[in-house]
């Protein structure tokens, strides 16, 4: 229970196309993470999936049943809305029970089933309180305990997160991936913020203009995205991301430096751009990147250095600790040849 | 009480009376005579006889003329007191003939004495005559009437109230093909008067047989697009997400309404059902119009009846006016919150 699958899914709004064709397949059981600059459709998709829009084309399957016309209702889904969606006149309890007063269910299974979560959300002091009178994270539990008390086949959560200040949603985050672990179910999280894919997600898919652009795990999205947007989106601080000629196994930029390519990687000579992460420069004396340091923001265990590199290239660097550099300083660096990551004039990957 | 007086003496800084302070007060004093004074006035003469009613130059309170019981006499006398050459006394008057009254002393009824009317005054205190009240409702058919103002008030205003949420809903929450258009057109029949509509509306009253029907007056006017208007702008601020929670929660279109939409829209139906009941409790000219039997009449049509061409019963009539100010005055002493919350939600001036 819980695979979804969608077939060439596209929506538009009048002449404005905002997906444009959209194969996916949610395994059961896992937790995707569809991520994305904003507008780029992601949550319009979801509400593909809980049926409360009706996609322009394609098909939605639950479990290899064609839901597409179905409604929201009929689904067999829960969905967290970003703004919680609770409704204020009815009391926590209320909030939860509603769902499944509407199903017919006999009450002492309502009360056994919200009894159950609000164990599980650690909610059970607020059932008789109003959404009103709680906090922000306490909301956040009501809404999920909504939502798990109706043993759903998929969980949709549309930037449950976002309303969060930021100590809660790092906790609540784990939260969320422990209650996935714990029950097991599909879901299926909409987020615009890239630290939340990474560490929850079983897979992410990175969504842009209503098109996928890659389907992976996030440790090989970070280490092998597929495109120039993927590589500049996923990582923070981001890519570096420098246009050259490839010749001879090497990449020449305009300002003159060579970078060398990994041994055994075939680039066909020609235009291309040449992603390096921060976290993988390092300083070396000679080493192939001379840049001079624009601004310096210590962290603590590490800084983040802001340099030119030549006219037009900017760059940036993480450095372990806390380095001895001032403005204007002159700072070579280099990096280990096989972290390197190259991206034709199409800005596909290669190798 | 301390504060309140605090407050009544309150000036403009320091301890001494500055010109606003002067100018304030005697401004605000006004103002409280000019609103209060006429009500005040009303409820003050409904407790006046007729008598007193008719009388120049007018009292502020209502008095009663005092009676006495004496010995041999089978009426009560009224009492006057009296100044002449003999001194100030109290008498009782048997009877007036001209400008010379007989009277005894309530004392000593045996002597009569004959008392010019120039030299009395009645003696009076303060009495309110209930009768102005009892007497409608105990002989004549207001308590019917009374009756029927209620049920058509409240039954009009449930009426009224779940049509226009209803029609309120379906013109915020769902998107359809001229839905505009349908807006305008329901806000646009708020610029034609009663007065305009009154001929073919009578026609169609009397056509589906409502003349002299108490459902007649009550439904012509259910739908009213100032209700459908306040309810929409309300409903436009419930977060649609609500909604759609609502949808995922298996609950079909009506619960919606019912259990989700209805509830949230609690503050602007307060607003709208204190307008419904003041409009329907002090509603004339349709009930007048469309009811002409005494059973039926509402209060405001039955008052209509102490005003006749040639004499009209003012003692009653200011009565009963002051019966038909008491709900409407209640409404707005204990909803007034609702009704400048209700306006300041739905940015309706």
């Amino acid at each position: 229970m819980g695979r979804i699958q969608l077939h060439d899914i596209r929506k538009s709004f009048g002449a404005v196309d905002v997906l444009k064709g959209i194969d996916l397949t949610i395994d059961e059981g896992e937790l995707v993470v569809f991520v994305g600059p904003s507008g780029c459709g992601k949550s319009t998709l979801l509400r593909m999936i809980a049926g409360l829009d009706k996609p322009t084309a394609g098909r939605v399957e639950i479990d290899g049943a064609d839901v597409t016309a179905r409604s929201a209702a009929d689904r067999g889904l829960a969905m967290v809305f970003q703004s919680y969606a609770l409704y204020p006149h009815m009391t926590v309890r209320a909030n939860m029970a509603f769902g499944l007063q509407n199903t017919r269910m006999p009450k002492a299974e309502i009360d056994s089933r919200i009894a159950e979560a609000a164990r599980m959300l650690e909610i059970e002091p607020l059932l008789d309180r109003r959404p009103g009178q709680l906090s922000g994270g306490q909301r956040q539990r009501v809404a999920i305990g909504r939502a798990i008390v109706r043993r759903p086949t998929a969980f949709l959560l549309d930037e449950p997160l976002s309303n969060l200040d930021a100590e809660l949603r790092v906790s609540m985050r784990a939260e969320l991936s422990a209650l996935h672990d714990r029950l097991g179910a599909t879901m299926i999280h909409v987020t615009h913020d890239q630290v939340e894919a990474m560490t929850m997600a079983d897979r992410i898919v990175v969504l842009r203009a209503g098109k996928v652009e890659q389907v992976d795990t996030p440790l090989n999205l970070f280490n092998r995205p597929a495109n120039l947007f993927v590589a500049g989106f996923i990582g923070a601080p981001g890519m570096n991301l420098w246009a050259g000629q490839a010749r001879d196994g090497s990449v020449h930029l305009d300002n003159g430096a060579l970078l060398p390519l990994p041994v055994g990687l075939h680039v066909p000579d020609g235009a291309v751009t040449l992603g390096i992460r921060p976290q993988h420069l390092r300083p070396q004396t000679g080493g192939p990147l001379r840049a001079k340091v624009r601004l310096i923001e210590a962290l603590g265990p590490e800084s983040v250095v802001h340099a030119d590199l030549g006219a037009e290239h900017g760059l940036l660097a993480v450095l372990p600790g806390q380095p001895d550099l001032a403005r204007g300083a002159v700072l070579d660096l280099g990096y280990d040849p096989q972290s390197v990551h190259v991206f034709g004039a199409d800005g596909q990957r290669l190798g | 009480m301390s504060r309140a007086i605090g407050f009544l003496t309150r000036r403009k800084g320091g301890t001494g009376w500055d010109w606003t302070d002067v100018f304030t007060f005697v401004w605000l004093g006004a103002a409280v005579i000019i609103m209060f004074g006429p009500a005040f006035w009303l409820v003050m003469s409904s407790f006046k006889s007729p008598a007193q009613l008719s009388e120049f130059p007018p009292t502020l309170l209502p008095y009663e003329a005092q009676a006495v019981v004496v010995e041999g006499y089978d009426r009560p006398l009224p009492l006057f007191s009296v100044t002449d050459d003999a001194g100030t006394r109290t008498l009782a008057e048997v009877r007036r003939v001209g400008t010379v009254a007989q009277m005894v002393d309530p004392e000593n009824p045996g002597e009569v004495q004959r008392i010019n009317i120039a030299n009395r005054t009645p003696v009076r205190k303060v009495g309110f005559s209930w009768d102005n009240y009892l007497d409608p409702f105990l002989r004549f058919d207001f308590l019917t009437y009374t009756k029927n103002s209620i049920f058509v008030t409240v039954v009009a205003t449930l009426i009224t109230l779940l049509t226009n949420s209803m029609a309120a809903f379906a013109l915020s929450k769902y998107e359809f093909r001229g839905r505009g258009f349908v807006v305008v057109l329901i806000i646009a029949t708020l610029m034609i008067p009663l007065s305009v509509i009154l001929v073919p509306l009578y026609s169609i009253v009397s056509g589906v047989g409502l003349i002299n029907s108490l459902w007649g007056v009550i439904l012509p006017t259910v739908a009213t697009p100032t209700g459908v208007f306040l309810l929409r702008q309300y409903m436009l601020t419930i977060p649609d997400e609500l909604l759609e929670a609502a949808r995922m929660d298996h609950a079909s279109e009506w619960q919606i309404y019912w259990r989700i939409v209805l509830p949230l829209t609690a503050p602007a139906l307060a607003v709208l059902a204190i307008f419904s009941v003041v409009w329907r409790w002090n509603d004339f000219l349709w009930p007048l119009i469309v009811l002409s039997r005494q059973e039926v009449y509402t209060l405001q049509v039955g008052l209509n009846a102490y005003a006749g061409e040639l004499n009209v019963q003012w003692h009653y009539l200011l009565a009963m006016t002051v019966i038909t100010m008491i709900p409407v005055v209640l409404v707005f002493i204990f909803l007034q919150r609702f009704i400048t919350a209700g306006i300041a939600g739905t940015g309706l001036k």
